[in-house]
């Protein structure tokens, strides 16, 4: 279990790294796409990387963002239950969460080797675009473990407090 | 079973794990959209679907706007632009029965025009304006209120989270929506200014006039201004003009801030983490509330549930404005327990088409659905705005919080009533646009 834990944290934060290092890179690209639309050409192809670069950006940050409790939850009901039900609530919700982030990942994951195996590349720069694809595939994964961790972490708590 | 039944029950299961598992809403909407559409259709055709759609607006370039935005905004919060900006407002208006509070708003008011987060306009001011505000003597009655309530400005003000928000989820134009929010916004908080000064003629204790400031000082205290100054109009004009796709204009806004601060020691490297840090958070929260609501219309589409119900609102024998008024009834209610955000995207797919069929313009019921949405964070007992006051300053009763905002919501009703009869005012701008 602390081995789930301790995994989950360090690859959310590391993708938060990246995925910062991704937004600074973002805004490099249109500031000069701005800049140099005014003294020379824009630069080819921003538009189409900015999506692209959006994307692993907020995938990668998923993660992180369920680990700090960020998506907004309703749980003015759910805290006045009884603890014990709660962790029950929280493990079935993690487990849940965890199967369809599962499912997720694995379908963006497919449409991605599909993109690979038939050479799909993108409008204006004419790139393969199948490893953006697959980077929103992990972000998909690692919100997943970090689902799965929180859920057996509810379930174990519920186990430990009947012992 | 008619679909139109499957599409209520939908509703009821989304209602039931939003509330009793407590589930993050964009998860909710896209779980439950998932499993109706599996119902529906088939498991392979629901399967398909998630997985196409999660990358498809992920990768949209419409959505990049929502990182810029915020980072923006963090910038902002974490360079002490809003501490500079009080200063000159408290300069200003502090020597005022009510001033100081006055101040607030208006400090609010120039850092809702460059900061899009609700939360981070409370946190900001809160921080500076609450101990001003108890040092010269201010009942909690009035300074926790103002605060509160004038984080809710950002919400209206561009440019705004919540405008990106219902721009993309409806398919209008950002640019639109963020000039419509112009005028209601300093509407908005012209109400607040009015409610202040009432409130300080009643009860003159609630906000004593603070010490006179000599206009030198005053002239000088502007110079903090300049810079909130300078991002709004480059930003908005840049919009307005046409010079920069919303995006382009987030970059911008950027671009400048760390130029006007960066320089000058006015951002820290922790202050700049965080910037990032909390970006990704909300950017991340942001995204799946509008994948969840992509997902969650899908299924609902194929029920025609968001048609049935508008063409039957649209046949009832009463005034459109009835019909709005229930609208804007079921938000207040909605937004005292669920996060109005969350309210907000939750409810468009059902409540935007209704608004289309009854024949409103699509900028000005967006207008009105962000301003009655404001009022969702300050209303008891979810309201994250009175939170944010109550953990800055732990001392204030969450009950004069309570009582505080009462003051306050009538002004926002009010405002709400003026753009009603009034609609030419989140209008003017968006038709005087190119």
């Amino acid at each position: 279990m602390d081995f789930l834990e301790k995994m989950s944290r360090l690859l959310n934060q590391g993708l938060l790294w990246i995925a910062g290092l991704l937004l600074a890179v973002m805004i490099a690209l249109t500031c000069g796409n701005i800049f140099f639309r005014v003294v020379w050409v824009p630069i080819r192809g921003t538009f189409e990387l900015m999506g692209y670069l959006g994307a692993v950006v907020t995938a990668f940050a998923l993660g992180y963002t369920e680990i700090k409790h960020g998506h907004i939850a309703v749980d003015i009901v759910v805290l006045g239950f009884p603890k014990k039900l709660q962790r029950v609530l929280n493990g079935l919700n993690g487990i849940v969460c965890t199967a369809f982030f599962a499912i997720v990942g694995w379908q963006v994951a497919k449409y991605a080797t599909t993109l690979w195996r038939t050479g799909e590349v993108t409008e204006t720069l004419r790139i393969v675009y199948f490893p953006f694809t697959y980077a929103v595939a992990l972000g998909c994964f690692s919100l997943a473990l970090v689902f799965l961790v929180e859920g057996l972490q509810s379930f174990l708590g519920t186990r430990e407090e009947e012992k | 079973m008619s679909l139109a039944a499957v599409g209520i029950i939908g509703i009821v299961c989304l209602l039931l794990v939003l509330f009793l598992l407590g589930m993050p809403v964009g998860f909710a909407m896209a779980i439950v959209g998932f499993c109706g559409f599996w119902h529906v259709v088939s498991f392979n055709a629901a399967v398909n679907m998630v997985g196409t759609d999660v990358w498809a607006t992920f990768s949209q370039y419409g959505l990049t706007v929502v990182p810029l935005f915020i980072f923006l905004g963090y910038l902002a919060f974490n360079s002490g632009i809003a501490d500079r900006l009080y200063n000159a407002a408290y300069k200003w208006f502090g020597h005022w029965r009510g001033g100081l509070a006055i101040a607030t708003i208006g400090a609010d008011e120039l850092f809702a025009a460059i900061c899009g987060s609700n939360t981070a306009t409370v946190a900001t001011m809160g921080a500076v304006a609450l101990p001003q505000m108890k040092k010269y003597g201010y009942g909690a009655l009035l300074s926790s209120g103002t605060v509160a309530t004038g984080g809710t400005l950002g919400t209206v003000m561009p440019p705004s989270v919540v405008l990106i928000i219902i721009g993309l989820q409806t398919e209008q134009s950002i640019i639109k929506l963020f000039l419509a929010g112009i005028l209601p916004a300093i509407l908005l908080g012209s109400l607040f200014f009015l409610t202040i000064f009432v409130l300080c003629r009643i009860r003159p204790q609630l906000g004593p006039a603070g010490p006179k400031t000599s206009l030198r000082e005053k002239m000088k205290s502007l110079w903090g201004v300049i810079e909130a100054v300078a991002i709004f109009i480059l930003v908005i004009g840049g919009l307005y003009v046409g010079v920069f796709t919303p995006t382009e204009a987030g970059a911008a806004g950027v671009f400048f801030t760390l130029a006007v601060t960066v320089p000058f020691g006015r951002l820290k490297w922790k202050g700049f983490i965080d910037s990032f840090k909390d970006t990704l958070k909300i950017s991340a929260m942001v995204f799946f509330l509008v994948t969840g609501a992509i997902i969650f219309g899908r299924f609902l589409a194929i029920t025609r549930l968001p048609f049935n119900v508008a063409e039957f609102a649209g046949s009832l024998p009463v005034s459109r404005y009835v019909i709005l008024a229930i609208v804007l009834v079921i938000y207040i209610i909605g937004g005292c327990f669920v996060d109005s955000l969350g309210f907000l995207v939750l409810t468009i797919p059902i409540f935007f088409p209704l608004g289309l069929a009854l024949g409103f313009d699509p900028i000005w019921y967006s207008i009105i659905l962000t301003m009655v949405t404001t009022m969702g964070a300050i209303t008891p007992p979810v309201g994250v705005n009175i939170y944010v006051v109550k953990a800055i300053n732990p001392e204030i009763e969450l009950s004069t919080i309570f009582k505080s905002i009462t003051f306050f919501l009538i002004a926002c009703l009010v405002s709400i009533v003026i753009l009603i009869i009034f609609p030419e005012i989140s209008l003017l701008i968006p038709h005087m646009a190119r």
